[in-house]
């Protein structure tokens, strides 16, 4: 969950914002305007950052808010005077959660994909609106003539006109910007949110109404973009369609990305980086003219190799917690190296093993041998008789034929706590945790069923299942993934260390997802792991053999490259007899 | 009465056209889970390429018949350098790196060509004009891009429904992972369905360019417009694709009668109320 920034971050942070409010003093003119612009960009840039790093909405036309709040100075103020700043604050406000709410209603339908087109279809109505309509001007764009001032009882006491005020004006809102949002994702809001970017199944099953909750935030992050965008108008006094083009919007997102997402701060960083960067290009006296004259050729190349060169997205520049970066087998799990020493784990090895319930034969004549240290995924359609297999090597059902042989000794028929005591440990579908308890107790009591609760034990299954930072939270708080991995910190803590999984992976979004199958390739290094699991992307990069079931009966084992390319698998899979 | 007539035929032109683009669009997220944001970038590099190719090559037609292999082609090499490597990224990573190339072939477009618009003459046998009725007449050229739009239209349709290809790429939309564990190259695949995308974007921008012209930024409002349709007609769908294209030309063309100062406002309409009633879009899966 979102933690408050570290304490060399905060006195950076700080640090820059000394640095920022002396720039009127040092800067040119030209330089304190540029500033100015960027600063207004950073709020709406932030503001964007709850929506993806936060809440993992991508929103692909957040600049229409933007432009929406502008286009508010533009209407409330008088042909000749000037408005009063606060009004145009909050008019800006007004239009940008007044916009967000009438597209949310839409976009908060569709998830992923659909998300994020309908959100860039619907910047680009707002474009199509202030372009080819003349409520304010068309396509020339329109000019707010006098800027708003705060002026009470005859005495200004900012005027939006004066630069130095202004720029203070600005800072200030993105200050105040940058702490409410600290603040609301560490409520209670907040951390619903953290949960619909992590699990929105989970969220939703959960209780949470989630519809609501995205819509507010979409809410909230156009009110804040509006706020930008009314700041926005008052650096020129003009406004243009061109504000809510997709093309600002996308740049607003490459800002989020560059500085790092989920951070806040990270935003603000990359609104700074970006625009300091393209005013460095764009000037010829910095670059020479040829690349100042090719500038975005440059930087789209940049932006390129960026995202190829660093996976994990430049964000990992300044914090760890990145997006979730691609399925890869024994991906760094959690950064770190516990240097485990390596250790052989049980191996099983099943003869003619079968299974029959009546007429219907469960599991027939199965032949595995599951080597140690791998990870072994079961895999095959509904009632392929994979669940009946697990559970006949754990014990809970007892086989109508065929032996199981632990490392060479014979365990057909043992009751299953008595194989769980031989070094099996299994999970279930179904989440099996004791909810009120705490991730250490937890640990204790699967320490305990194998007799005496060793701390050691439980601190080292902490370690090795990387909850050692949650130790103390409540389990039933945890996220699905968490929990998935307090599971196995349950059944390693069991002194087990061959793991027979099922359906680790069920329900939990792609983050959870990758941190357990980096879990799973870590496991390895002194476990043996045979799981079931549907989700294929998953299973090619956490298993290292793949066996496939069909109608109980082994149609293939081996690597998962050989099993894929498998004739039978194929035919039984995609029902070619000719596939190519 | 007249106009309402021409506009339904221009609706029809301009809707197959947008399907040629959206086609390659919906088949390359369908299959390759990626978000091409720079899709309509290769349909303005084909309008582009018909300002080039059609002056010595004599006409458009001409452009069109060097200019789609050539986009296949290039199509290949973007997937090879940037696109391949974005597969099982997540989508913001897929956003931001075709949004970099959109940059990159921006760039190109102004530094070969220049920021003016140039105009691709119409073939010299197709410059006159169909009477309709006694009081409407149509420009030839406008019925052959249908006439050829269509064409290309079937031809997929027959790869799709009646080649071996075709039932690979029918299987990959509706079980992508399968595919893949049944150890088909899916790069190969893969590779083959984004060229043939970008081919038909830049086919679209080719035969399109005696009647648009080429400028910079002509691929933007192709690329909203597809994806505003991929949406519609539902993700991976090309059935969808089609009538989604259809419906948008017409909603757009009706709008201009009808509706003038909102009809850019109107498609986005349609898809609001597309998705209020079917959400995954009206041959999607949900």
């Amino acid at each position: 969950m979102f933690r408050r920034p570290s304490l060399p971050i905060a006195i950076a942070l700080c640090a820059a914002l000394m640095a920022l409010a002396c720039m009127p003093f040092v800067l040119s003119p030209y330089a304190v305007k540029f500033t100015t612009r960027v600063l207004v960009l950073a709020i709406m840039v932030t503001s964007l950052d709850l929506l993806i790093g936060i809440t993992g909405l991508v929103s692909f036309g957040h600049a229409a808010f933007f432009a929406l709040g502008a286009y508010a100075v533009y209407f409330i103020s008088p042909e000749s005077e000037s408005a009063n700043a606060l009004l145009a604050l909050a008019a800006g406000a007004a239009l940008g959660a007044a916009g967000a709410f009438v597209i949310g209603v839409f976009a908060m339908l569709t998830r992923g994909f659909y998300f994020i087109m309908v959100t860039l279809a619907a910047g680009q109505m707002v474009f199509s609106i202030f372009y080819d309509t003349d409520i304010a001007k068309g396509s020339d764009g329109a000019y707010v003539n006098v800027k708003p001032d705060l002026t009470i009882g005859g005495w200004t006491l900012v005027d939006f006109d004066n630069r130095r005020q202004f720029f203070y004006v600005c800072l200030i809102m993105l200050a105040a910007t940058y702490l409410f949002l600290l603040w609301l994702v560490r409520s209670r809001f907040g951390r619903v949110l953290q949960g619909i970017r992590v699990n929105e199944q989970r969220m939703r099953a959960l209780g949470y109404d989630t519809y609501r909750y995205r819509l507010a935030v979409f809410v909230i992050a156009g009110a804040i973009a509006g706020i930008a965008g009314a700041l926005f108008a008052c650096i020129d006094g003009f406004v243009t369609p061109e504000l809510a083009s997709w093309r600002e919007s996308g740049l607003a997102i490459m800002m989020v990305v560059l500085g790092g997402t989920g951070t806040l701060y990270g935003a603000v960083i990359g609104t700074f980086a970006y625009s300091v960067l393209e005013e460095a290009l764009k000037s010829a006296s910095t670059v020479g003219p040829f690349i100042s004259e090719h500038w975005r050729f440059g930087m789209g190349v940049a932006l390129a190799a960026a995202v190829l060169g660093a996976p994990r997205g430049l964000a990992g520049l300044f914090n760890s917690r990145t997006a979730a970066a691609p399925l890869s087998p024994g991906g760094d799990f959690l950064h770190r190296d516990l240097a485990r020493p390596e250790r052989r784990a049980h191996a099983l090895s099943v003869r003619d093993l079968a299974r029959h319930f009546g007429g219907l034969h469960a599991v027939d004549g199965v032949n595995i041998e599951l080597e140690p240290n791998l990870v072994h995924a079961i895999i095959g359609p509904n009632g392929a008789g994979k669940t009946t297999l697990i559970n006949l090597l754990s014990g809970e059902v007892k086989p109508s034929a065929g032996r199981v042989y632990l490392d060479g000794l014979d365990i057909t028929g043992w009751p299953s706590h008595r194989i769980a005591r031989s070094g099996i440990g299994r999970s279930f579908q179904r989440t099996n945790i004791f909810a009120d308890f705490s991730v250490r107790e937890n640990c204790a009591l699967a320490a305990q069923a194998r007799g005496g609760a060793g701390a050691q034990r439980i601190t080292h299954a902490l370690d090795v299942a990387g909850l050692s930072h949650r130790a103390e939270a409540i389990a039933g708080q945890l996220s699905s993934g968490e929990q998935r991995q307090l599971e196995i910190a349950m059944l390693i803590a069991s002194g087990a260390d061959l793991l027979l999984l099922d359906e680790p992976l069920a329900g939990m979004g792609p983050e959870e997802t990758q941190r357990v199958v980096a879990l799973l390739r870590d496991l390895a290094r002194d476990h043996t792991i045979v799981l079931i699991e549907h989700d294929m992307d998953a299973v090619f990069a956490a298993a290292d053999t793949l066996t496939v079931l069909v109608q109980g009966r082994l149609l293939a084992h081996g690597k998962p490259a050989d099993v894929r390319r498998d004739p039978a698998v194929r035919e039984a899979y995609l029902g070619e007899e000719d596939a190519a | 009465m007249d106009l309402v007539l021409i506009q339904i035929l221009n609706g029809l032109q301009y809707g197959l056209l947008i399907f040629l683009a959206a086609s390659g669009l919906t088949l390359v997220f369908g299959i390759l889970g990626i978000i091409n944001l720079s899709h309509g970038s290769f349909y303005m590099l084909g309008a582009y390429a018909a300002l080039t190719l059609t002056e010595p090559l004599g006409d458009v037609f001409r452009a069109l018949l060097v200019g789609i292999p050539l986009a296949f082609l290039f199509g290949l090499a973007i997937e090879w350098l940037f696109i391949r490597h974005l597969y099982k990224r997540d989508h913001l990573q897929q956003v931001l790196l075709t949004f970099a190339l959109i940059l990159i072939f921006n760039e190109m477009q102004q530094t070969i060509w220049g920021s003016h618009p140039h105009s691709i003459p119409t073939p010299n046998y197709l410059t006159a004009s169909i009477r309709l009725t006694d009081t409407l007449s149509y420009p030839v050229y406008r019925l052959a891009l249908t006439a050829i739009c269509l064409a290309l239209a079937l031809a997929m349709v027959f790869v799709i429904q009646k080649t071996r290809v075709g039932r690979l790429i029918r299987a990959a939309e509706s079980n992508r992972e399968m595919v893949e564990t049944l150890g088909f190259d899916s790069g190969l695949l893969f590779r083959f369905v984004f060229a043939t995308g970008v081919a038909l974007a830049a086919a679209a921008g080719i035969i399109s360019a005696p009647v648009e012209s080429a400028y910079p930024g002509i691929g933007d409002k192709v690329l909203i417009t597809s994806f505003v349709v991929v949406v519609i007609g539902g993700i991976g769908s090309i059935r969808g694709a089609f009538v989604g294209a259809l419906l948008i030309g017409l909603a757009d063309a009706m709008g201009k009668v009808f509706l003038p100062s909102l009809a850019s406002v109107m498609i986005y309409g349609v898809m609001a109320l597309v998705l209020v009633l079917r959400p995954a879009g009206l041959f999607g899966r949900a």
